[in-house]
């Protein structure tokens, strides 16, 4: 396999990694790069756990391939925190207990983060529809929805 | 008992802040160098065969490969209840997608590549894909050699028979019952099989070094039964439990799913021939479905009597599980299920045959409620058809025949106390019960559905759980016991036990995840009773350190014993109000005496709980004499449903779910259960199913195809009631709730149904589609 | 699951150099959003021997409307359709169908292109195009050709594009005159689900529609004949009734996984009643607002 060099930048780090056409962005940030907040729960679009930003808009890492993201940014949960600390609506996410296993909330962080960008007041369905390609087997999605809201409301 | 300061209080969830910044380590988050091996396994592409020939040989010369293994090379039986299956299957493969062999490679792609070039001969052998076949009249046998294997004794196998355990549960004379009641009613309920789909996958890695000793680093919900099984298993290889280690990180959900021993033997036996290199087996989506438990199928007949006025008089059920290829845990549902299958009602004569039938479809298992969801769709259908048929009230019809402490049970022994009459009180009060709903939309209709829920612990009588507590030099916490975080917040609530006894507050207290070589013994998280059974072993563990220091005050400072008290990391003296000792000057160090030298040391805490009063040993033919239920959690439950005429789609304007957790040690952790569970439950009557080709091949190993419920999916509003009535041996009187939200919400949605169409669906799921078809059937 | 099958990658900066390497290799493919064709080869459905990512083809981006023609450019994603003020203005229920795609981080990805491309019939983008008389531009090494939508699908998975050949975008002419629209998909349940059956009505004044469905054939399937029936009749429940009827010969749904041929073929009257109705209210301008899935 032939093997290409590319360059983009990570979480604010520029990278610079020679991968095989084949790896996908998932495989890359996870195996190669040892960045392990995007996870991998089916592998095919269907789930969100993969969930990562790509020049800003949310995309699903396990159906990009690393060679795609030449000259691009790549942004993971690790990369909205700002000097290791939670962001506000990280934050509500633990006052309102809206996690349970938590292998969902890196993603779903994700698509709140990027929902919020766009749409400072999300009402109930923007908000249901906007995580709607996110998966969370445990908490039954309103714990999440209402942290959105709070968070919307300025905080507890 | 004082004020509660740190029990009941809804804390914030001490692993709230690893998870939201995506930092918990999940089993594919662990590293393990550049020699880590992945293993790729060979599957059967038949329900039933036997395997003539497997040639390897091309597989191990591909570049790449450290090893191919089939199940010659390692022989051995596995299972928790009975041992029924081998690492690899042998010489027969009893479902599609079963492991045969596997080929370690020194990277995932080369694994697979060089899998496809494992060839397999098979005789292909008549499957049997449904329990009708199964009792059918010759059918084909899918475990020939049953009658020769071992198993718990409370399981009742049939040699040469397809039925692996038959729970039979006689009380009273059904005979006699019936002839006593004015309306029998009879009928037949069906349910299928349904997937845990946690979002993480199943995982183990294992390692076998140069000291004989193999860890094994999985995603499960049992460490210590995993150790247990895999030392059990490979001891043929001169392991003992000594040198078996089991090491769990942060588990992605588990539901039942990753309880007891699936795919992790392989991971554990794999490691055994590859010395010294850590070996990798992950699990993909599809695999997740086919490889690991899926929640069993059961047809549930049922025949109840009743009199005029309500009172039941009698209930025959006879279950066929259809309990897949291997039921080394399956059967143990099957067996719950029977003991249990009256429900929360207060009947005098009962019949119940929960019969565990061998199927050459994947193996069967634990799923959240453990039977209890299988059987209440039935049985809560049935009780609303009854009442109806009475011409009564279905809430008032339950309450007058709703189980109260002290009643007889099927088998015997006596009900606990419990809050259920509260429970349905409560949820027919916030449901409006008696207010009938109109839709003003003319397309849609609206309907109320109710039903009563129930639920034991289904574990062995000696489930134990053990804590130990260690204090540290600043006088904080690490709690070491082996529940496992599969996302209920086992350690939230340990720490407040441990808190509210020990005055220390939850920001100096940790507890830390499974490792069976440092934590101690934990039977496994299942059945609902970590809070309960872990959480009285934390409790011991606390009383156990608050006595030592009381003894060390004593002993050392001459302070009377019976006037010593905690509060705020200090030792207190009723008798001294001025004396207040501070944790950190002694929990590690001692108390220094006036010479030079100390008394006391490290404070380290231990409890331990095991039900000394259950019994799994009763009679045969009739399940009477023994104790095998610890006690019941009972609850009620409602909702209301909007449903389009035409296109069957169903709104969830509100759903109610309340629960006697006996006490809540915290509040919101109960209602994340609710909200969840209830959902969970939700989609398996409205659309969730697993489907079946006429191979006995799963055709929706995907999330594609079957449909987990997303946020859009949900009620828009769910009320969880907290009942408390004390469960007098748990920590504060707690016991467990968490399985319990899923049971009632696929009889509530079809009694909801029947109450607003009129018609009543007996066959899960209950899909829009249904709904529409059967009333277009209707129509005409 | 590593990808196991080997390919090389190309992203060429040019339209010319894409055309160039597709006649270079035996089995290329196109990558844009890639939200299909990585995970079919993830699953083995296809194997490419090359990729070439188009995504440095600037001009391929673009959402461009002139004179009265609406062009929509191979890498255009259903999220930049979703909020091209243009579409909301000018063809809201082009908005309508890009909302009601799988979920935001695949419609960040996936584009309208890719999915005709694809050519599934449970695809979103098929009736819509249908009723729009659209056309699908295309280029190859023996030059540019328009193939008109009722000539693209051929069949599940396949069209008429020949090897060697990339589309570059997709053509609609606005109606001459104002018109409304609505689509109706089914799904399993509210959240993200593959098409069971989907309807796309454009009213257009004086009692004039346009119809197409999609998921209930092999292709989507425009319905000249229910036209026929309702073009130029005030709608009415006879006349709704009567088309009702007629849409058992129009369509030709199956049973598989995801619905029986009879639900669908019910859902297809229910859904175009409720489609048709929710489109003219919406041409009088009292309709539902667009975005809203009238089942």
């Amino acid at each position: 396999m032939k093997k290409k060099m590319i360059n983009f930048n990570l979480n604010g780090r520029k990278i610079a990694v020679e991968i095989e056409p084949q790896l996908t962005l998932l495989e890359m940030l996870r195996d190669r790069l040892g960045v392990k907040s995007p996870k991998c729960g089916c592998d095919r679009g269907d789930c969100g756990t993969c969930t990562v930003m790509l020049d800003g808009r949310t995309v699903r890492s396990c159906l990009v391939l690393a060679v795609e993201v030449d000259g691009l940014t790549v942004t993971t949960l690790e990369g909205i925190m700002k000097d290791d600390k939670l962001t506000p609506i990280q934050q509500a996410f633990i006052d309102n207990n809206s996690f349970q296993c938590g292998f969902c909330a890196p993603g779903m962080i994700l698509s709140a983060t990027e929902l919020l960008k766009k749409n400072p007041k999300p009402n109930k369905e923007e908000i249901q529809e906007a995580l709607s390609g996110n998966l969370c087997r445990c908490t039954g999605y309103s714990p999440i929805i209402d942290a959105i809201l709070e968070f919307t409301k300025g905080g507890k | 008992m004082s004020e509660l300061k740190f029990v009941g209080q809804s804390c914030v969830r001490i692993d709230g802040k690893v998870k939201v910044a995506g930092a918990a380590q999940f089993i594919d988050d662990l590293d393990f160098g550049p020699n880590l091996l992945y293993a790729e396994i060979v599957e059967s592409p038949h329900a039933h065969a036997l395997i003539k020939k497997i040639d390897i040989s091309k597989a191990e010369k591909y570049p790449g490969v450290v090893k191919v293994v089939t199940g010659k090379d390692v022989p051995f039986k596995f299972g928790l209840y009975m041992h029924d299956r081998y690492v690899f299957a042998l010489d027969r493969v009893r479902f599609v997608g079963e492991q045969v062999a596997a080929v370690i490679a020194r990277d995932a792609r080369t694994a697979k590549l060089a899998a496809k070039l494992v060839k397999v001969e098979y005789e292909v052998l008549p499957a049997v894909l449904d329990v009708d076949t199964a009792l059918g009249k010759n059918p084909p046998i899918i475990h020939p050699d049953l009658g020769k294997y071992t198993h718990v004794p409370w399981f009742f196998p049939k040699a040469d028979t397809n039925i692996a355990h038959w729970r039979k549960v006689r009380a009273g004379d059904i005979n006699k019952g019936f002839a006593e009641a004015d309306l029998v009613l009879e009928d037949t309920y069906t349910v299928p099989r349904y997937a845990h789909c946690a979002i993480e996958t199943h995982g183990a890695i294992g390692l076998y070094d140069f000291s004989d000793r193999l860890t094994v680093w999985t995603a499960s919900q049992s460490p210590h039964t995993q150790r247990h099984l895999f030392a059990e298993a490979l001891s043929p290889l001169g392991l003992s439990h000594k040198d078996v280690r089991v090491i769990t990180p942060f588990v992605g959900g588990g539901f039942g799913g990753k309880a007891g021993v699936s795919m992790e033997i392989l991971a554990a036996a794999l490691a055994m021939k590859v010395k010294g290199s850590p070996v990798k087996v992950l699990w993909s989506r599809a695999q997740e479905f086919y490889n690991t438990y899926q929640r069993q199928g059961v047809v549930a007949k049922i025949k109840l009597g009743a009199k005029k006025d309500g009172t039941i008089t009698a209930m025959e059920q006879i279950l066929h599980w259809d309990a897949g290829a291997y039921v080394e845990y399956g059967a143990n549902v099957v067996n719950a299920a029977g003991l249990s299958a009256t429900g929360p009602y207060r009947i005098p004569n009962v019949s119940i045959d929960s019969i565990c039938v061998y199927t050459n479809l994947p193996p069967g298992g634990p799923y959240r409620g453990f039977g209890y969801s299988e059987f209440l769709f039935g049985l809560e259908s049935h009780i609303n058809e009854m009442s109806r048929q009475l011409g009564l009230d279905p809430v008032e019809f339950r309450r007058k025949n709703a189980i109260v402490g002290g009643d007889k049970l099927a088998y015997g022994s006596k009900m606990n106390d419990n809050g259920l009459l509260e429970a349905i009180d409560k949820v027919a009060e916030e449901i409006e019960w008696h207010k009938k709903p109109v839709s003003n939309n003319p397309k849609k209709a609206i309907g109320k559905g109710f039903a009563l829920f129930w639920k034991a612990p289904a574990m062995p009588p000696n489930a134990a759980s053990t804590a130990f507590l260690k204090f540290n030099e600043d006088g904080s916490l690490n709690i070491l016991v082996s529940a496992m975080e599969i996302g209920q917040g086992y350690q939230t609530v340990m720490a407040q036990i441990a808190a509210e006894i020990l005055t220390v507050p939850l920001n100096k207290i940790r507890v830390e995840l499974p490792d069976t070589d440092r934590n101690p013994y934990e039977w496994q998280t299942v059945a609902s009773h970590i809070t309960w059974g872990c959480g009285k072993a934390v409790e011991r563990a606390a009383i156990d350190a608050r006595e030592q220091i009381f003894d060390l005050v004593e002993r050392a400072l001459g302070k009377k014993r019976d006037s010593l008290y905690l509060d705020d990391q200090k030792v207190k003296s009723h008798a001294e109000p001025e004396f207040a000792l501070s944790f950190k000057d002694f929990v590690i160090s001692g108390i220094g005496k006036p010479d030079g030298t100390y008394r006391g040391g490290p404070i380290v805490g231990r409890g331990m709980f095991m039900p000394e009063f259950a019994s799994a040993l009763s009679d045969p033919e009739t399940s009477q004499g023994g104790k095998p239920n610890v006690h019941y959690t009972v609850g009620a439950s409602a909702i209301i449903l909007e449903i389009d005429k035409k296109t069957g789609k169903v709104k969830i304007p509100k759903a109610v779910l309340a629960v006697d957790v006996g006490k809540a040690i915290n509040p919101e952790l109960v209602k994340g259960q609710v909200t969840g569970g209830l959902l969970q439950g939700i989609a398996t009557v409205l659309y969730e199913d697993m489907r079946f080709d006429k191979n006995g091949k799963l055709i929706n190993a995907n999330f594609s195809d079957y449909k987990i419920p997303t946020a859009m999916d949900i009620p828009d509003e769910v009320v969880s009631i907290i009942v408390e009535v004390p469960q007098p041996d748990g920590p504060f009187g707690a016991r467990g709730m968490g399985e319990h939200t899923m049971i009632p919400a696929a009889p509530i949605i079809a009694n909801a149904v029947e109450n607003a169409l009129g018609i009543r669906i007996k066959s899960m799921p209950i899909t829009a589609e249904r709904i529409a078809l059967t009333l277009k059937a209707k129509e005409k | 699951m590593p990808i196991t099958q080997d390919f090389e990658y190309h992203k060429p900066a040019t339209l010319a150099a894409v055309i160039k390497l597709l006649g270079q290799y035996k089995k290329p493919a196109i990558l844009a959003g890639g939200t299909d064709l990585i995970a079919e080869i993830k699953e083995g459905v296809t194997a490419p021997d090359a990729l070439m990512d188009i995504k440095g083809l600037a001009d391929l981006k673009k959402i461009e409307f002139k004179n009265g023609k609406l062009t929509i450019g191979s890498l255009v994603t259903f999220s930049q359709l979703i909020e091209s003020k243009l579409i909301q203005s000018k063809f809201p229920v082009i908005t309508e169908v890009a909302k009601m795609v799988a979920s935001v981080g695949i419609r960040n990805r996936a584009t309208m292109v890719g999915n005709i491309c694809s050519a599934v019939p449970c695809m979103d983008s098929g009736p819509v195009l249908c009723a729009y008389d659209a056309v699908i531009n295309v280029k190859g090494a023996k030059g540019a050709r328009k193939i008109a939508i009722d000539k693209w699908f051929l069949g599940p998975r396949k069209t008429s594009l020949k090897k060697g050949e990339i589309v570059t975008g997709i053509s609609i002419a606005i109606p001459d005159k104002k018109h409304a629209g609505c689509y109706v998909k089914l799904g399993r349940y509210s959240g993200e689900d593959l098409a069971q059956a989907s309807v796309l009505i454009l009213a257009m004044p004086n009692d004039t529609d346009r119809i197409a469905f999609g998921s209930v054939g092999p292709t989507p399937i425009r319905a000249r004949n229910l036209e026929k029936l309702l073009n130029g009749h005030k709608l009415d429940e006879a006349i709704i009734s009567e088309a009702k009827q007629l849409i058992l010969k129009t369509v030709f749904p199956i049973t598989d996984i995801r619905a029986t041929k009879e639900y669908r073929m019910h859902m297809c009257q229910v859904m175009f009643e409720r489609g048709i109705k929710a489109a003219s209210n919406r041409l009088a301008g009292d309709g539902p607002p667009y975005g809203h899935n009238q089942i």
